[in-house]
């Protein structure tokens, strides 16, 4: 087996679902994750934890993969039934590890957005109590993904670099992998305590000067404990504060649609303009969608510089290292955050060499490096 | 079980479209994952009282060779694969993959190397295609890759490629004879022209077709099928397209190409993804700049575009232009080692005229 795949377990049941004895455990993959589910059980066993394989394709309700045919087949009072496993793992499990591994990443691309949106409102109380259960870790969530060709392929890569590119983004390539991880969650934690109190933000690089304010707003370390790879600290600006430009590096990807060139300036936290070298309808509808959809809901730093490319997968790209990022729509509550709508976007932005971010008049950070002590 | 559309797909290439007769070499060429039409050929090859082959090939391999493969291993040609191509009777190649963008981060001269090196390889299997010494035919086994990127779960897309093969139909060899029928009118009518002019929203070109005989591709050589083209007179293209639909050449997506044609000649060439591809891809060797083919799809069947070639340039309703290589049956006499088609929307305006006659209007040909 390619020792890569058990670490990656191994960080995953020891370090982001902290897996004990008694614990009830969700594995969701596809059958091309078998090598990894395979590691999963075996740690899990190990750490005497009670593990339970579901065939799914790494949605929190699932379907054993068969997710076409659920939604051509249902009737609508199927497609309103809540499945009593999903019941079971989301009100009474302890972890639940999801793996995107479909077979095909544009399995559901003919589906009716009305049939899943009947099928999100059915399962709405659900997502609630598992919002809040892993709020208070009471469910030890985790979202990670295993390198198959449909994942391979969306990155426009082939197999083996991929793979290589999902396990250094994991530290799974490292032998003290958890290690790695816990000195993660010791920088941010850091860098977190230092932000706390402070109250204004300026960003300036080569595409943005922008500044907001952080006024007893908190930021949040994203440690790997629900996401793998993960690497991020953030927080929700205050919502009328936001004033200045930017201009995105990345294109922003959202429901397929990749909007390039991405440029919005933003007035008393309002976007004003909104302008894209490619595709800019699609930006200006999703900016109209509600009231909060042209605020900022996330303000973000990206600090995994194991990830070296930009793959269109959100899972890696908002946490290039060298990159913060901004949302658009709803904010975490967690953070402080009131900013409601239906969507949250995130977009990304290299801050390349020489792109500074000055906290309360102190440079905090500079081309990708924190220069505080 | 198996699908019974597969047998019957197997069976409509094996008897109609290469016409195999006992004691053929049937060579059967295709990736891992397409086995599952590779064995219904070689069931189909044998029960026709020929001998099939089955040639089976490793993308992960094919790949090392880019990846790792010094100067002479790039150039080198496989002389088991040359002699194949050489004396077999007949030959069945498969497309299907595991991973459609594995060559996305290939270094594309090297591509272009390893293309240039097959070409001798290649133009004798035009040369023995186009006196009839080998029979040939490309059709495509339906996998997840393929589907994905057609943005398509496998079972829809399975039906989109059995529909446009008709192989859903109860005679599938009936209804391509007439395809053959219907495609044989508009032939005879184009025989002896010598003027088209094509244009619309999307293009504006001019051609002589003078002494270049149409084709009626009616599923002989790719399936699904359903097209007539010619090769234009190498130097008389003149004018502007831009292509309606992304085109995936080589695990690299080029989007919204155009291309501005004088003499026959590509003098400026764009794109809004994939431009230094494209760009690469013209300065292959002195004939990729040329045009090598035009045709009209007439295929309506297949109603969407989905980033393969074998599938967009028969839509019914659209027109494409091939870069690179002529073809000699109908006259051409371009060479190059690269033929990349790309397809243009005809169904909001375009219209074909031919000597001042209108042969064809928002898709649909005028004279049928």
């Amino acid at each position: 087996m390619d020792p890569r795949v058990d670490r990656l377990a191994q960080i995953l049941v020891e370090y982001s679902c902290e897996v004990g004895p008694g614990d009830h455990v969700a594995i969701y993959a596809s059958h091309d994750a078998e090598p990894l589910v395979r590691a999963l059980y075996r740690r899990i066993l190990r750490a005497g934890g009670l593990p339970y394989a579901f065939q799914g394709y790494g949605v929190y309700f699932s379907y054993g993969g068969y997710d076409d045919i659920f939604f051509s087949e249902a009737s609508d009072e199927q497609l309103k039934h809540v499945f009593r496993t999903d019941n079971m793992v989301l009100r009474e499990f302890q972890a639940m590890i999801v793996i995107r591994s479909q077979t095909n990443t544009r399995l559901l691309s003919g589906v009716d957005a009305k049939r899943q949106q009947l099928r999100n409102q059915a399962y709405s109380e659900l997502h609630k109590t598992y919002l809040a259960r892993g709020a208070v870790r009471e469910l030890k969530w985790v979202v990670t993904l295993f390198p198959n060709d449909a994942q391979a392929q969306e990155a426009e890569m082939d197999r083996q670099s991929y793979a290589d590119f999902v396990y250094a983004a994991c530290h799974a390539d490292q032998a003290a992998a958890v290690a790695s991880w816990q000195e993660v969650d010791r920088q941010q934690a850091r860098l977190v305590d230092w932000l706390k109190g402070k109250k204004q933000v300026h960003v300036e690089g080569p595409t943005v000067d922008l500044r907001l304010s952080i006024d007893g707003r908190t930021f949040l370390n994203a440690n790997g404990k629900v996401n793998m790879p993960d690497g991020e600290v953030y927080t929700g600006p205050v919502e009328d504060s936001v004033e200045g430009w930017i201009g995105f590096t990345y294109p922003a990807v959202r429901y397929g649609a990749e909007v390039e060139g991405v440029e919005l300036t933003f007035e008393r936290g309002r976007v004003v303009q909104a302008a894209a070298s490619k595709n800019q309808e699609f930006l200006e509808k999703m900016l109209d969608t509600d009231e909060g959809s042209r605020r900022l809901g996330e303000f973000a730093v990206g600090t995994n510089h194991q990830i070296d490319r930009f793959t269109k997968n959100i899972l890696f790209d908002e946490k290039l290292g060298g990159t913060i990022h901004l949302a658009i729509g709803s904010g975490y509550p967690e953070t402080g955050s009131v900013n409601e709508s239906a969507i949250h976007w995130d977009m990304i932005c290299d801050m390349g060499p020489e792109g500074t971010i000055t906290i309360d008049d102190e440079l905090f950070y500079r081309g990708g490096q924190f220069l505080i002590d | 079980m198996r699908d019974p559309r597969l047998a019957k797909l197997a069976e409509l290439l094996v008897n109609y479209s290469n016409e195999v007769k006992p004691g053929d070499w049937s060579l059967i060429m295709g990736e891992l994952v397409t086995l599952p039409l590779l064995r219904e050929l070689y069931r189909a090859v044998l029960e026709a009282g020929a001998y099939p082959e089955i040639v089976l090939s490793d993308p992960e391999s094919g790949l090392l060779r880019v990846q790792l493969g010094n100067d002479e291993q790039l150039n080198w040609v496989s002389p088991l694969q040359e002699m194949a191509l050489d004396k077999a009777d007949v030959l069945f190649r498969v497309l299907g993959t595991d991973n459609t963008r594995r060559l996305s981060s290939a270094d594309p001269s090297k591509l272009s190397t390893m293309r240039a090196a097959a070409r001798p390889m290649f133009e004798n299997y035009i040369k023995r295609a186009s006196t009839g010494d080998l029979r040939w035919v490309i059709a495509r086994f339906p996998t997840e890759a393929n589907a994905q990127e057609a943005e398509m779960s496998l079972m829809e897309y399975e039906d989109f490629v059995f529909q446009a093969c008709m192989v859903d139909e109860e005679d599938p060899v009936a209804a391509w004879r007439q395809v053959q029928a219907d495609q044989d009118k508009i032939v005879a009518w184009l025989e002896g022209k010598k003027k088209l002019v094509a244009k619309g929203p999307h293009l504006d070109l001019q051609m002589s077709i003078a002494d270049r005989p149409f084709i009626n591709c009616r599923g002989d050589d790719n399936m699904p099928d359903g097209e007539v083209f010619t090769s234009p007179v190498e130097g008389s293209v003149e004018g502007w397209i831009r292509f309606s639909y992304p085109s995936l050449e080589g695990g690299r997506k080029v989007e919204g190409a155009e291309l501005i044609i004088k003499e026959g000649q590509v003098v400026e060439a764009k794109a809004d993804k994939g431009e230094d591809y494209l760009l690469s891809q013209l300065d292959t060797d002195e004939g990729a700049r040329r045009i090598g083919e035009f045709a009209i799809g007439t295929n309506y069947g297949i109603q969407r575009a989905t980033g393969d070639a074998l599938f967009d340039e028969k839509i019914g309703g659209s027109v494409h232009m091939a870069i690179g290589h002529g073809v000699p049956e109908a006259g051409g006499t371009n060479t190059s080692s690269i033929h990349w088609d790309m397809v243009t929307d005809m169904r909001d305006g375009g219209q074909i005229w031919v000597d001042d006659e209108l042969l064809y209007e928002n898709g649909k040909f005028a004279i049928l």
